[in-house]
């Protein structure tokens, strides 16, 4: 049986991919090695099959994979999301944030009596935190009953003083020097005859410059001059 | 994950010939497979096949919608052998990568209809057999056999047309 290169050409894929059977394996060859167009074709597509089964496995890129889970499923943990991720943190919101919170944990754990030039570890168990925090709350709450106390007192006192000072108006002008507008400036004595302590006082200095005059003539004249312009 | 990457995206690269729009869609195809993924049934063939035949449909759609701007490229169908090789270099990165015959049966690729082109892919690049493909391409074993008959006498006529020869 001798085959047509119609016939030869529909087959050539089962005889290259072995898939005629001896008679038909027969025939193809008969008709190739004896046809000068399929001949060609033959070697042609065999070479072309060559070509074919060498060629390749293109790699995709690296990053195709983490593009197709990002469209996919979301967000992916890479290497490079995590710089990305970290770079984040340097904005000043986040700065604050962990700033406040440091603060915050700083002043819990001194409240609680942490002790941070020796830190131990037995110092953040819950009852060393407990027992801590519990001493510290009533030291500060004891402070603060004292300090209010004390305020009481003072403010009592004050009020005493107030309302002595409003029984007896005229303690307070005898305890407290008055300026007088009318005093001429450098003048010591006072001038009033209506207050006899400082016109005793004046007295007493009077009796001291005439001793001290009494006692060093020389400067007598001088006393006496500045007393007596 | 990253086999089946892969698999799709040396399939997509063989049919465009074009490492970016490989890469888009492949990124298409899972895409599409994720949210197509609960109409999966597994009696219709493995995984595999069924993201074969989901990436198959996406290439005809790319076909289809990039014809337009493929009308330039049927005129340098008719260029002579030198000017393709020039085209194909055109890339260097990929010419050194595949070889010169690889370029040469890569480029006469992208000259196939796509009803032969995906056949040759899918048998003789991905190694599928005659069943899987006719899952594929949803067609008659009888027009699987007869596809990649003539896809690749085509690619070894081209081939010639090329100045490649048998040695």
């Amino acid at each position: 049986m001798t085959w047509t290169c119609e016939q030869t050409e529909a087959r050539l894929s089962d005889y290259l991919d072995g898939l005629l059977d001896p008679a038909e394996w027969s025939a193809f060859n008969q008709h190739v090695n004896t046809c000068e167009v399929c001949a060609p074709l033959v070697a042609g597509v065999a070479h072309t099959l060559g070509g074919l089964y060498a060629l390749e496995q293109v790699e995709p890129p690296p990053q195709l994979e983490t593009a197709i889970l990002k469209a996919t499923v979301g967000v992916v943990r890479t290497k490079y999301d995590f710089w990305v991720w970290l770079r984040g943190l340097q904005s000043p919101r986040f700065v604050y944030s962990a700033v406040s919170v440091t603060a915050t944990i700083v002043l819990l754990l001194t409240a609680t009596g942490f002790n941070w030039r020796r830190p131990k570890l037995a110092d953040l168990s819950p009852a060393t935190i407990y027992r801590n925090a519990d001493s510290t709350i009533h030291r500060v709450y004891a402070h603060s009953v004292k300090f209010v106390s004390d305020l009481r007192v003072v403010y009592e006192i004050q009020q005493a003083i107030n309302e002595n000072q409003q029984q007896n108006p005229g303690l307070r002008e005898e305890t407290i020097p008055q300026s007088s507008p009318k005093k001429e400036p450098g003048r010591t004595d006072n001038s009033n005859p209506s207050s006899p302590k400082q016109q005793n006082r004046a007295n007493d200095i009077s009796k001291r410059l005439e001793v001290l005059a009494c006692e060093f003539p020389i400067l007598s004249g001088a006393l006496v001059d500045r007393r007596m312009p | 994950m990253r086999r089946h990457t892969r698999r799709i995206f040396n399939i997509c690269y063989r049919f465009t010939g074009n490492r970016t729009e490989a890469e888009d869609l492949t990124q298409d195809v899972f895409l599409r497979v994720y949210r197509t993924l609960p109409s999966y049934r597994s009696a219709h063939g493995g995984f595999a096949t069924w993201a074969t035949s989901v990436t198959r449909n996406l290439l005809i759609d790319h076909y289809r919608r990039t014809k337009r701007d493929r009308v330039t490229d049927s005129l340098d169908d008719a260029m002579p052998v030198v000017e393709t090789k020039e085209s194909v270099a055109r890339r260097p990165d990929e010419q050194a990568l595949l070889g010169e015959l690889s370029g040469q049966v890569q480029s006469a690729l992208t000259r196939l209809s796509p009803e032969l082109r995906e056949a040759v892919i899918l048998r003789d690049l991905q190694q599928l057999e005659y069943i899987e493909i006719q899952r594929v391409l949803a067609v008659p074993e009888g027009t699987v056999k007869s596809r990649i008959n003539r896809g690749r006498i085509e690619l070894a006529r081209i081939l010639q047309q090329m100045g490649v020869r048998p040695s």
